[in-house]
């Protein structure tokens, strides 16, 4: 297509001036702060953000909550692609065109509408309380579990759009010479349809995590402080304790969780299929 | 050929006057509430009557604050409404300058308290605003700062987070309802902590409070008394407390930036955000309480904002001095007590 790499290049080149001067550059800098310490390079702060208990059980939560969301989002995305796959043409079409239309709407908004669903006199405390199942309408907002299914509803339609493009391209006569040689619905999905579509769940797997991790508004009105995650302390030392040494530390946490995670679903990816 | 000259000289004749109105910009440095009504009061009149453009930079007063400090060598912004503790911030890093209130027409319409709220001739207070509990008068009664920590309310609490700005000064209520007048608000924080399961949230947003308070997931909560206008057009009962140890509350200031190249237009701005057309104009909006003693409003708007020097001298509030030095210390005792 190109005469030589170095037009190639060179079309990439504004590009990559642009990336490397309104993101890199910043970042880089952002991120060196918490690195540095009197003109000397230190992991002094890192060091005091893991010695504050708050820091690591935030820590933890958010890595938990964020594994979580990605493993729900994993299975209920397989069995929701799988279903749409098979649909014909236009049904398909209609699905994903459902699927994409929350993503279309504010998550301020997708978010507040949970609190309306959660409240003590929303339909999920009416439906327990009117079948009997509680007394009294249950605490369901500002709980991890509001976190966690408000980041779930975010981010499930970026894993089943990721499923379903991995597998519509899986060979069609894949499951029914699997299911010919006798094997059952477990074995077709752990031998053949996992390492088959394993790109498409690495791909949606990674876009689910890095926004669990990253994802403010939501665990912000859901989970508010009683429910602190890594991006909401991150928010809370820049905007109100003006401590950037700390919101790098954080920021460097949250990348450095985000690229394990893509690299070890690579891994996990490659493992199942032996090389 | 003629048509195209004629053009390209009244293009050129076009470019020194552009030039000209661009040196005729204010930069201004906001908080992002109201912005519409803002707008159509106090910033289109201004331009028109200036003859100069506005831009407005909005944000929290922290985040505002950290941005005049790293264009510090550079200003961007010319003035900035920021809280009386980060107009002290300001003044300590260096950021603003002196008001000259001999600049200022209507500096002599304002009430005593808001002329030099910090006492550095740094600041000039244009709002101030009362923080009680705003609360489901049919469910409950509330007559001291520490009845929200009563067993049969606390479940239905909403508490400010120490990072908002009715935060400390909420804890410093309930901590003199408790009998602890200390600026470390450890005591406060620690009762909180001890019933942190219990209360509902601590919220970061008052705008959340009025839909928390239709669903019945709260009955009180403190707040400011800017938020509570839509506490009024809710469909349940709800009052304004008077606790006994009194109330809290609030002043934001206008500050000028250090090394600002339009401090006359600045000065300028102030004084006609100060005056009393666009004081009444906030008040009657239920935007800002005004700090201009030549404001009337009516008594309906009268009971939905903070008026009148009686009212703004008997608030409590907590020092700048002391909320920027304990502020850090708040946060951490905040984050070891009810955080975790």
């Amino acid at each position: 297509m190109f005469q030589n790499r170095a037009e190639a290049l060179a079309l990439t080149l504004p590009a990559a001036i642009f990336a490397a001067l309104v993101f890199l550059l910043p970042v880089a800098i952002l991120l060196s702060e918490g690195f540095r310490s009197g003109g000397a390079w230190t992991l002094a702060a890192y060091t005091d953000f893991f010695s504050e208990t708050l820091n690591r059980t935030v820590f933890f939560r958010t890595f938990r909550l964020g594994l979580e969301v990605t493993a729900v989002s994993a299975v209920i995305g397989y069995a929701a692609a799988f279903a749409i796959v098979n649909l014909p043409p236009k049904g398909k079409g209609r699905m994903i065109g459902l699927i994409t239309l929350p993503l279309m709407i504010s998550p301020v908004a997708r978010t507040y509408a949970w609190i309306v669903i959660l409240g003590r006199t929303g339909i999920v405390n009416e439906a327990i309380t009117g079948l009997g199942l509680s007394p009294e309408p249950l605490r369901l907002l500002f709980t991890e579990t509001a976190v966690f299914i408000g980041l779930l509803q975010l981010f499930l339609p970026l894993m089943i759009l990721s499923l379903i493009s991995a597998l519509e391209n899986m060979p069609k006569d894949a499951i029914p010479a699997a299911r010919v040689l006798g094997a059952n619905w477990f074995q077709v999905f752990w031998k053949v349809i996992l390492p088959l579509t394993k790109e498409g769940l690495v791909v949606g797997g990674t876009l689910v995590f890095t926004g669990s991790l990253t994802a403010y508004i939501t665990p912000a009105i859901l989970g508010g402080s009683k429910v602190l995650m890594l991006e909401t302390l991150l928010y809370q030392q820049v905007s109100v304790a003006n401590n950037f040494i700390s919101a790098s530390v954080i920021a460097f946490i949250l990348i450095v969780m985000s690229f394990a995670a893509n690299i070890l679903l690579k891994r996990l990816a490659t493992a199942r299929n032996g090389r | 050929m003629k048509k195209a000259l004629i053009t390209s000289v009244a293009l050129a004749a076009l470019f020194p006057l552009g030039a000209a109105a661009q040196e005729r910009t204010l930069t201004i440095s906001v908080y992002a509430f109201a912005q519409d009504d803002y707008k159509t009061i106090v910033y289109d009149p201004f331009e028109a009557k200036c003859g100069c453009k506005l831009v407005v930079e909005t944000g929290n007063s922290v985040e505002r604050i950290a941005k005049m400090e790293a264009n510090k060598a550079n200003p961007v912004v010319d003035l900035a409404a920021v809280s009386m503790a980060d107009g002290l911030a300001a003044s300590r890093a260096g950021l603003i300058d002196k008001v000259d209130a001999s600049k200022l027409e209507n500096f002599s319409k304002l009430y005593d308290v808001a002329k030099d709220p910090n006492g550095d001739g740094m600041s000039v207070g244009y709002t101030f605003y009362a923080t009680s509990i705003a609360y489901r008068s049919d469910k409950m009664k509330i007559e001291s700062w520490a009845d929200l920590l009563k067993p049969e309310y606390v479940g239905h609490v909403a508490f400010p987070n120490v990072t908002t700005n009715q935060g400390p000064p909420a804890l410093y209520m309930l901590g003199l309802a408790l009998g602890k007048d200390t600026p470390d608000l450890k005591a406060p924080i620690e009762a909180l902590g001890e019933k942190k399961d219990e209360i509902v949230t601590f919220y970061e947003k008052s705008s959340q409070l009025v839909q928390l308070m239709q669903q019945e997931e709260i009955w009180a909560a403190p707040i400011g008394r800017f938020s509570w206008a839509g506490f009024t057009k809710l469909d349940v009962p709800v009052a304004w407390a008077t606790p006994k140890e009194g109330q809290t509350g609030g002043m934001n200031v206008l500050v000028l930036t250090k090394g600002s190249k339009n401090q006359d237009l600045a000065l300028q701005f102030m004084d006609f955000w100060l005056s009393t057309e666009v004081q009444t104009k906030l008040a009657e909006k239920l935007i800002d309480s005004p700090a201009n003693k030549e404001v009337k409003v009516s008594d309906q708007v009268a009971n939905n904002i903070t008026y009148g020097e009686e009212t703004a001298k008997s608030l409590k509030l907590i020092s700048s001095a002391a909320a920027l030095d304990n502020r850090n210390g708040w946060l951490k005792e905040w984050n070891e007590k009810v955080g975790q």
